[in-house]
């Protein structure tokens, strides 16, 4: 009696992990792709899931032998966190902007060797000697992108050109915005004419009215598939970043547009960095010198559909994605745009206020 | 009782308890201290911890409750008042869904079936809480299943609204926690003595009675565990309400999640972590008192 | 002679069961979906757009999902089995025995249900961090079964309390040793709700998301948050095939369960 069914649990758990072992057998390859590796021919790369050019480090592991595992992150706040814990074992994670200033300052990555790096030549100059890191000692861009608008032509009258859409009463329940913080500011102050990395207690409660404001009009937040939720017609505005909007864009063109806000929007560069206590510096070194040759790097920007800080690498990029406007904007589009920055102190006034906005 | 079993009893259960107390003291109250101790600091500038000077000046000066005292302001008292009702609304809705099903797999149901049944259960549950929670999206959205059939069957002729809102939350919510409901309600009613069930319908009780006086009371361990153990997760869910209700509250789970995350205010998020456990052991601890002064079992 | 069927009248039977029909629908219905649009050409599951076995093809050259799907089931059953060991231990100590610091055990086993996961997680990292232990699969097996205890006790707990202890003082007076009626009349009789908190805890193990992807090293992803990751890059119809799959197998696996039970016993028709 007691044998039975302690012998189906047995049997039950045995048939686990027999398949575990099975799948751990065959699908032990493909994260760790390239042949047989010593003990430091290994990379550990922690990035955003949105940026894997898996073909790309396939490539790179056939290349140089050496083994290369990623995991991946949708925000920002679980690299300061793994890095702050100290144990986590990653030898590249790409940041964005702010991000980097934050880790910086607080020891957790370490000098980028420069004399290894040759392809950093090929760097759009634009987005160096930024402020979160003036002569690039701790980072290199790898991808960049604005926050901007998806609005259905369809539904959406009026020019489209700026943040109007998002505010408008006319979209009640229509509308769409990302479930971050800074960003919903920042389209709230740039609307206003200020800037998004504001600080003044008078100016932040302004925009914290208006956002309240507009909660009303607003269907959901949402940082995650937002384009989904555009193309699936729950909402016809959509706040959003510009490589997953364009890509709802260019399989229907006369449906969608992406709008960059004549307000001016956010711009932001995600970098590579390298964590302070990372070991495998030669296999290090070499990921990111490849990455930086051209070819490569158009490859990369092929498969994610978002722009590289990469000049040379526009001769191998395919046209239709140098073409779009929402992936390269002209040059004139961006002269009002601003990186985020971290606001220090004033963190705490926009959370409040944050929480208050989403506490009606 | 043998006396020599109580005289052996602390021993064996020490014994028995080792394990249990040496995992949950290394991997639950160590790093809870710490974090009791981050909540009596201040958040730095980038996050992270702000260096006290003076530590003796800091405390005399009370200045390690200021996190505590901003969490009782009005905006946040809110917070706690709509996670404490939507908690409650979904375990008086899990309970009422949960018990009939669980009477049937428990007594109804041919025994040869009541695994089969109970497995059934739980085999959605080994799909992912996130694929799930999107497949409800797909249903309940304006282009979604339920309204492309009433559309398409002219029952309607503009979509329903069934998503981004509170209703969409309390189905998601329900839907998740049933099986914590239902499996222990079942391990309960599964040792209901049915002999006394007959014995109340022989001494003349109606169904709905004996019901409420022998089947309940009989099976209260159970109830009790399944009220545990899908109200306290729920007071500090928020992945539910935010894909199945746009993002648009901000529950206790919300609020603690922000200061970990993009507030960066490790203490702040701390102290209010803090306070929903106290609150949660208050209302466990009144309940034990509640149950001893009835003799009735507690829970553990 | 008392067949459970009878507990009831007919009409009280039949509403039972359509009520545990339609509870059964509504837990299904999403999965129905699920499995419906792992077989869909488009991308998105907004639209219907043809039967395929495409994304069930890809699957098995995604090298991520299946690491994930190995690292999940090492943690499931790895977590599962010690915490149904030690819940169990913890249950009968707290159903059979009185003694000093039991208050105080009853209170360290509500901890981990009672806190919030973001907090959990959190406290998580950084204690390994002051303790310099590595991130790895063992980090997330070590989180795992540290809140899977409690729910394993609390069951267990439930299951032994209003028991017929005659049984086990029977067998203790017909000479039986403490061990022996322990294991051969006190277990088989909490039997169900041993199995019943495994099945618990197994299913909050593949399932974690929160703590998991605070705990998590290098090489550690399991199958929530590699889901997670992929549903912010967009709905693949890769997802659901990975999802129908695991439905598959533990389907498969309750059903041999059910299978091998199917041994009649005379005392389990008397109950």
């Amino acid at each position: 009696m007691k044998g039975r069914l302690g012998g189906v649990l047995a049997v039950a758990l045995a048939v686990a992990l027999g398949v575990a072992l099975t799948l751990a057998a065959c699908g032990g390859q493909g994260r760790q792709a390239g042949g047989g590796p010593a003990a430091d021919k290994r990379l550990n790369i922690y990035i955003w899931s949105a940026y894997v050019p898996k073909e790309v480090i396939d490539d790179f592991s056939r290349r140089t032998g050496i083994a290369v595992s990623y995991d991946t992150y949708d925000s920002n706040e679980p690299v300061l966190e793994k890095l702050q814990s100290g144990v986590a074992d990653y030898d590249i994670v790409v940041p964005s902007d702010y991000m980097v200033r934050i880790l910086i300052s607080q020891h957790l990555l370490q000098k980028l060797d420069q004399a290894r790096l040759p392809n950093a030549k090929n760097l759009d100059p634009r987005f160096l000697n930024r402020p979160y890191d003036p002569h690039n000692a701790y980072s290199l861009p790898y991808v960049w992108g604005t926050t901007g608008v998806g609005i259905n032509k369809q539904k959406v009258k009026g020019r489209l050109d700026s943040f109007a859409p998002l505010f408008d009463p006319a979209n009640k329940g229509r509308i769409l915005m990302l479930d971050d913080m800074r960003e919903c500011f920042a389209a709230a102050l740039k609307y206003r004419g200020h800037s998004l990395n504001s600080t003044d207690p008078a100016v932040l409660k302004e925009a914290a009215d208006l956002l309240k404001r507009q909660k009303a009009l607003v269907k959901t937040y949402n940082s995650g598939d937002y384009e989904n939720i555009l193309a699936a017609g729950d909402v016809d505005v959509a706040h959003g970043y510009n490589g997953q909007l364009a890509k709802v864009v260019a399989k229907d063109p006369r449906k969608f547009a992406y709008v960059l806000p004549k307000e001016g929007a956010t711009i932001w560069v995600d970098n590579v960095c390298v964590p302070a206590r990372a070991r495998h510096l030669d296999a290090i070194w070499a990921f990111l010198n490849y990455i930086m040759e051209p070819e490569v790097n158009a490859k990369i920007v092929n498969a994610i559909s978002y722009a590289s800080a990469n000049l040379p690498a526009r001769n191998f990029i395919k046209p239709e994605i140098l073409a779009d406007r929402a992936i390269y904007p002209a040059t004139e589009a961006l002269a009002r745009c601003e990186f985020l920055e971290d606001v220090g102190e004033a963190t705490t006034l926009y959370d409040q206020y944050w929480t208050e906005i989403k506490a009606q | 009782m043998k006396s020599g079993q109580a005289a052996k009893g602390g021993r064996t259960a020490y014994g028995l308890l080792l394990p249990t107390w040496l995992t949950l003291g290394l991997l639950f109250l160590l790093p809870l201290t710490v974090l009791l101790v981050i909540s009596f600091g201040q958040r730095g500038t980038y996050g992270g911890l702000r260096p006290i000077g003076d530590l003796g000046h800091y405390l005399a000066a009370g200045a390690f409750l200021a996190n505590y005292q901003r969490s009782l302001e009005p905006i946040y008292l809110q917070i706690y008042w709509r996670s404490l009702w939507m908690a409650v609304l979904t375990t008086a809705l899990c309970l009422a869904i949960s018990y009939p099903v669980a009477y049937y797999v428990a007594v109804s149901a041919p025994v040869r079936r009541r695994n089969l049944l109970l497995g059934l259960v739980v085999v959605p549950f080994w799909t992912s809480f996130l694929v799930r929670t999107y497949a409800w999206m797909f249903i309940l959205r304006t282009e979604g299943l339920i309204n492309h059939l009433l559309l398409g069957s002219g029952l309607i002729s503009q979509p329903l609204e069934l998503l981004y809102n509170n209703a969409a939350v309390m189905i998601g919510l329900v839907y998740g926690e049933l099986p914590f409901m239902i499996l222990p309600l079942y391990a309960s009613l599964e040792k209901l003595d049915l002999s006394l069930l007959e014995a109340s319908a022989d001494l003349g009780a109606g169904r709905a009675s004996t019901f409420r006086r022998v089947t309940v009371p009989m099976t209260m361990p159970g109830i009790v565990a399944g009220i545990i153990l899908v109200f306290v997760p729920s007071l500090g869910q928020f992945i539910v309400s935010d894909l199945l209700g746009g993002a648009k509250t901000i529950l206790a789970g919300n609020l603690i999640q922000n200061q970990f995350a993009v507030a960066r205010n490790k203490p702040f998020g701390s102290a209010v972590a803090f306070e929903l456990v106290v609150g949660v052991l208050l209302l466990l601890f009144a309940y034990a008192v509640y149950t001893r002064r009835r003799g009735e079992e507690v829970l553990l | 002679m008392t067949g459970r069927g009878d507990a009831r009248g007919a009409k009280g039977s039949l509403l039972l069961r359509s009520h545990a029909g339609l509870v059964y629908l509504f837990l299904y219905a999403p999965i129905g979906i699920l499995v419906l649009f792992s077989f869909n050409q488009g991308r998105q599951t907004a639209s219907w757009e043809g039967l395929t076995l495409a994304w069930y093809r890809s699957l098995f050259s995604n090298g991520l999902v299946l690491g994930a799907m190995r690292n999940s089931l090492v943690v499931g059953v790895a977590s599962t089995a010690v915490a149904t060991l030690f819940g169990t231990l913890a249950a009968l100590a707290l159903g059979r025995y009185e003694f000093r610091g039991k208050g105080f055990t009853r209170n360290l086993l509500y901890l981990p249900i009672i806190i919030p996961e973001i907090v959990v997680g959190a406290a998580l990292v950084a204690f390994f961090g002051v303790a310099g232990v590595r991130l790895s699969l063992a980090t997330v097996i070590a989180a795992h079964v540290a809140f899977s205890i409690s729910y394993v006790a609390i069951v267990v707990r439930a299951r032994l309390s209003g028991f017929d202890r005659s049984l086990e003082e029977a067998a203790l007076d017909l000479g039986a040793r403490p061990l022996a009626t322990f294991w051969r009349v006190t277990l088989p009789l909490i039997q169900p709700g041993i199995v019943a908190g495994a099945l618990l805890v197994f299913t909050i193990s593949i399932d974690d998301y929160v703590i998991t992807s605070f705990v998590a090293g290098v090489g550690a992803t399991t199958l929530p948050l590699q889901i997670y990751s992929m549903l912010k890059v967009g709905v693949t119809p890769e997802v659901n095939a990975v999802s129908t799959l695991l439905l598959a197998v533990t389907v498969a696996l309750i059903v041999i369960a059910q299978r091998l039970q199917q041994v009649p016993v005379e005392q389990e028709a008397n109950r």
